[in-house]
């Protein structure tokens, strides 16, 4: 017990034992391998977070004067209904989206890694390729599936009996359901691929092991694959979470966050605020807003589930 | 070739002190061995010269220069690593001149280094090789080819046969050996493997709990173990370790009365009181035994009889206490005869109460003849 | 059925239920190259494939915009991107990795705050920040804010990695004489490749396909990027879906071919590790 112990804090001073350690100018210089990356950030991300942050408690009154506001604008903004139409939307997406592409992404990854060989690469290639088509591109095409009259999608619906009488994305009441297939549609492969690099590097030897205590087919994919793919599925749902609370380009260019904000997320409010509106001060309150419900749920994710972002590296003691 | 001198170091891990004082020197050209068991802190003392590990007080000194903060190629070392850390995505060629690579020696020259220590490795076909494409044995000659061709001072080893199977060991053993005829450098070797510290050492240092127990030759550890814990770790099977208590003394003579039931007389090199507990080893390859009763040897009934064809291992049992008995001669015993066992005062060691050599040992070259009967 | 003969039929029913749950997926696409593919005529039928196929809309559309200029906005936007993004974590990896630089860990962890942090909230600021610079409408108003933004989720794969690399060879390293930088450079990478070329494809697709940032910052017609034109051409060829529809195709195309020529390499630096189960 004290050779174990002894051993990792061992392990722990030999870390630091990598390219030579001497008092003065030459460990100083090591940062420099850290600067570009900090210099971007803070260029970049940390000036117009702070930015963002400060003008939160600032209005612009009509005139164009800016005052301080104090917490006002954040008293605003979770006042305002739409607020809350959009909290529904995006609770909506991520508990929708998220498990039904991890269940379709699981269950297409099983069969391809499991039960595929020569068209292996294509299926986990074809899968994949919404992934890697542009927005602009597939909100167009979509509006053009979902038109009532000249879209495919009437086309197939009507064997189903169901007839619309506009667009889903033109009904308040469905726009956000169409813009959530779509989003499905597109980032399912990468799910999917998530789980076949999970699935390959599976050690064999668990699952022989499994395979002569009797576990076979279903029930091996239930109790011994399932749960030994939990790493990929906490790294999922962590981007899931944030990817969720990032969406914008989509609804911006589907619906632009109606009709009448029925489609509004959080992304295109905050672009309506600052930018159609000018209203800077509250859709700065509104970007802090989403900042910290990110920060939580993700802090949270990490610490309850030790969720990481890519479910990478070996067990480290 | 560099004399190594280690001075007074101290070395901690945060709150954890693994190495209290410790100095050692180590003569230019000598081959000197670190064994000890696991966590005794060879492997750190290694890195500690290597320039890898900083020490917390004390000096190193190479040659006399205080090489303390130095890094290894200041230092004029060169390592090969337990896991060999041979770069995979170089070819042998360039890991074995990688070295020279960085400190931008000419091409030619390089080249003409590689070349020769490849010969001398018997690489000569592998030079395109990647790593993974070779056998261990393969990997580890890379290891120590990038290692000499650096013409180091110091020639660093940390435990390079542990990762081999156990045939291989044995060849590579050799293959070290011949190597160390060769080079010119002080080499320095870590091992847990005592068979390894006695075939390839000029000196071997056995250290326990980042301690020094005993710096020695292979000969004066087997002979004149220090203490009770190098007498336990040199020699293969162990020594045998007895306890005893101290009936007469008699000037430099001690009577001692085994629990295991002899009563024998020692020479000793040190002062001990009559009634003092002492513990008695002896080398199962120096106990010898015969079926037929001698007078005044010991009878005992052998429990376990391990016939290797060179070896018979006879293993006795007397209450708590067991004893190995190593013949080599062609003896045969079955488990459950009536043995006589002798002890020769001469093959005897003693050690007092907290460990430390009381008996006189034997002198270097002394042969012991297990036929003499206890005076 | 004997056991053989019902693995046959098992293999051969789950490749039935894959391609057509893959026919299903592929409609979205299939249907855009095919309205492309139709006259003015048929462009509104309410059905996936029509005949006869026609290739004017094609034709048209190539000839009468600059689609190669702008092709060549895209390409030099994410290769400069790209580069930056794989030198830049890289060497932030390393440091925390392999240096293990005091204080990196905090810093590692605070540049990992960027993945939260909306979009639309920094398209103002950032929006004023390049018009500070004089950066609007260049490549280089893209480029660094696009790096900025993708270095953290390459930075983590590569810690990653280079965590998981063995120490021994980069004692082995310093024991022949490696500095820090000849460290990273003749042994930290080459042994995390598979993770580089994974994040290079990556980071290209994510910034080939950006839309948002590039639309407020390129407002120039010449200067604009392949991803942001459909905005324009929609409005254009509101009355002929059939030449939008195959603007739309080629602009598509590119990044499907280049992932089709590439999945492999791509899929197999996920497999090295990126991803372990």
């Amino acid at each position: 017990m004290v050779s174990a112990m002894r051993a990792e804090v061992m392990q722990a001073g030999q870390a630091g034992a990598i390219a030579g350690r001497r008092a003065g100018s030459g460990a100083s210089r090591l940062y420099l391998f850290t600067l570009p990356a900090t210099l971007l950030f803070v260029v970049f991300v940390a000036y117009p977070i702070l930015w963002v942050a400060g003008q939160s408690f600032y209005t612009r009154s009509g005139s164009g004067e800016t005052s301080f506001a104090g917490f006002a604008n954040y008293a605003v903004v979770l006042g305002e209904p739409t607020f809350w139409i959009v909290v529904r939307n995006m609770a909506l997406w991520g508990l929708i989206t998220i498990p039904v592409q991890m269940l379709i992404g699981g269950l297409l990854a099983y069969f391809i890694e499991r039960h595929t060989i020569v068209f292996r690469g294509f299926f986990r290639t074809m899968f994949f390729l919404p992934v890697v088509t542009s927005v602009s591109v597939i909100s167009l095409v979509w509006v053009q599936i979902y038109a009532p009259y000249y879209g495919i999608a009437q086309e197939y619906l009507k064997h189903v009996g169901i007839v619309m009488a506009t667009s889903p994305i033109g009904d308040p009441k469905t726009a956000i359901y169409a813009l959530i297939v779509v989003n499905i549609w597109q980032w399912t492969g990468f799910s999917m691929l998530m789980y076949i690099a999970g699935i390959a590097n599976l050690p064999g030897e668990v699952l022989d092991a499994a395979r002569v205590d009797g576990a076979r087919g279903w029930r091996l994919a239930v109790h011994v694959i399932v749960p030994m793919l939990a790493p990929a599925t906490k790294s999922l749902l962590l981007l899931g979470v944030i990817g969720t609370l990032q969406t914008f380009p989509i609804v911006h260019l589907m619906t632009g966050g109606g009709p009448n904000r029925a489609s509004e997320v959080f992304g295109t409010f905050i672009f309506k605020q600052s930018f159609v509106l000018g209203d800077t001060g509250s859709g700065a309150a509104l970007s802090v807003i989403v900042l910290i419900i990110a920060l939580a749920l993700s802090l949270l994710q990490i610490v309850a589930l030790g969720a990481r972002l890519t479910p990478a590296g070996k067990e480290r003691q | 070739m560099a004399t190594l001198s280690i001075d007074k170091i101290t070395k901690a891990f945060g709150s954890l002190t693994v190495i209290p004082e410790l100095s050692l020197t180590i003569p230019d050209g000598e081959f000197c061995v670190l064994v000890g068991p696991s966590g005794c802190g060879k492997s750190t003392l290694l890195r500690i010269i290597a320039g890898l590990e900083p020490i917390n007080s004390g000096r190193i000194l190479v040659d006399g220069v205080d090489m303390s903060g130095a890094e290894p190629p200041e230092r004029g070392v060169a390592m090969v690593f337990q896991s060999y850390a041979l770069y995979p995505h170089m070819d042998v060629r360039r890991n074995i001149g990688f070295g020279l690579e960085i400190a931008r020696t000419p091409a030619a020259e390089r080249a003409g280094r590689v070349r020769r220590a490849a010969e001398k490795l018997r690489l000569s076909g592998y030079l395109s090789r990647k790593p993974r494409e070779l056998s261990g044995g393969q990997r580890q000659r890379v290891a120590i080819g990038r290692a000499m061709t650096r013409k180091p001072k110091l020639f660093l080893l940390d435990e390079p046969l542990s990762n081999l199977d156990a045939a291989l060991r044995v060849g590579m053993r050799i293959e070290i050996a011949r190597l160390k005829a060769e080079l010119a450098s002080t080499m320095i070797y870590v091992t847990h493997d005592q068979v390894e510290a006695m075939t390839l050492a000029d000196r071997i240092v056995v250290m326990n709990g980042g301690r020094i127990e005993q710096v020695g030759t292979p000969l004066d550890l087997y002979h004149r173990p220090a203490n009770l814990f190098v007498a336990g770790f040199i020699g293969s099977p162990a020594m045998n370790f007895l306890k005893g208590r101290v009936a007469a003394v008699r000037e430099m003579r001690a009577t001692v009365a085994l629990a295991f039931g002899p009563q024998l007389d020692i020479a000793l090199s040190q002062r001990v009181e009559p009634g003092e507990d002492v513990t008695l080893g002896i080398r199962p390859e120096h106990i010898s035994f015969s079926a037929d009763a001698q007078s005044d040897a010991y009878v005992a009934r052998a429990a376990l009889v391990e016939l290797l064809g060179s070896d018979t291992f006879v293993h006795v049992r007397e209450g708590d206490e067991s004893l190995v008995i190593r013949d080599s001669r062609g003896r045969m015993a079955r488990a459950g005869d009536s043995i006589a066992i002798s002890f020769p005062a001469s093959a005897c060691h003693l050690f007092d109460k907290p460990g430390r050599r009381i008996s006189q040992g034997a002198p270097s070259g002394f042969e012991i003849d297990p036929a003499a009967a206890p005076a | 059925m004997t056991p053989p003969a019902r693995l046959r039929v098992r293999s051969v029913v789950i490749h039935a239920v894959l391609f057509v749950v893959l026919a299903i997926w592929m409609v979205p696409q299939v249907y855009m190259l095919s309205i492309g593919l139709r006259t003015p005529a048929q462009a509104f039928d309410a059905s996936l494939f029509t005949w006869p196929v026609t290739f004017d809309n094609f034709a048209m559309v190539v000839r009468d915009n600059p689609l190669g200029g702008i092709f060549l906005n895209s390409l030099i936007v994410t290769v400069a991107t790209v580069a930056i993004v794989v030198a830049v974590s890289s060497l932030f990896a390393f440091a925390c990795a392999v240096l293990r630089l005091k204080g990196s860990l905090l810093l590692y962890t605070t540049l990992l705050t960027t993945l939260m942090v909306p979009l639309a909230s920094m398209v103002l600021p950032l929006a004023i920040l390049l018009k500070n610079f004089g950066w609007v409408n260049t490549y280089i108003g893209l480029i660094l804010p696009y790096a900025a933004l993708g270095v953290p989720f390459a930075m983590v794969i590569l810690k990653s990695f280079m965590e998981d690399a063995p120490r021994e060879l980069f004692e082995a390293a310093r024991v022949d004489g490696c500095n820090a930088w000849q460290t990273y450079w003749h042994v930290a990478l080459p042994l995390v490749r598979p993770a580089l070329v994974f994040v290079t494809i990556w980071q290209f697709i994510v910034t080939w396909n950006e839309f948002f940032l590039a639309l407020i910052v390129l407002t120039r017609s010449e200067m604009k990027t392949l991803t942001i034109i459909p905005m324009q051409y929609s409005g254009l060829y509101m009355a002929n879906p059939g030449a939008l529809f195959a603007v739309l195709t080629l602009i598509a195309l590119p990044l499907i071919l280049l992932y089709v020529l590439v999945q492999r390499a791509f899929v197999r630096g996920l497999l090295a590790g990126a991803v372990k189960g």
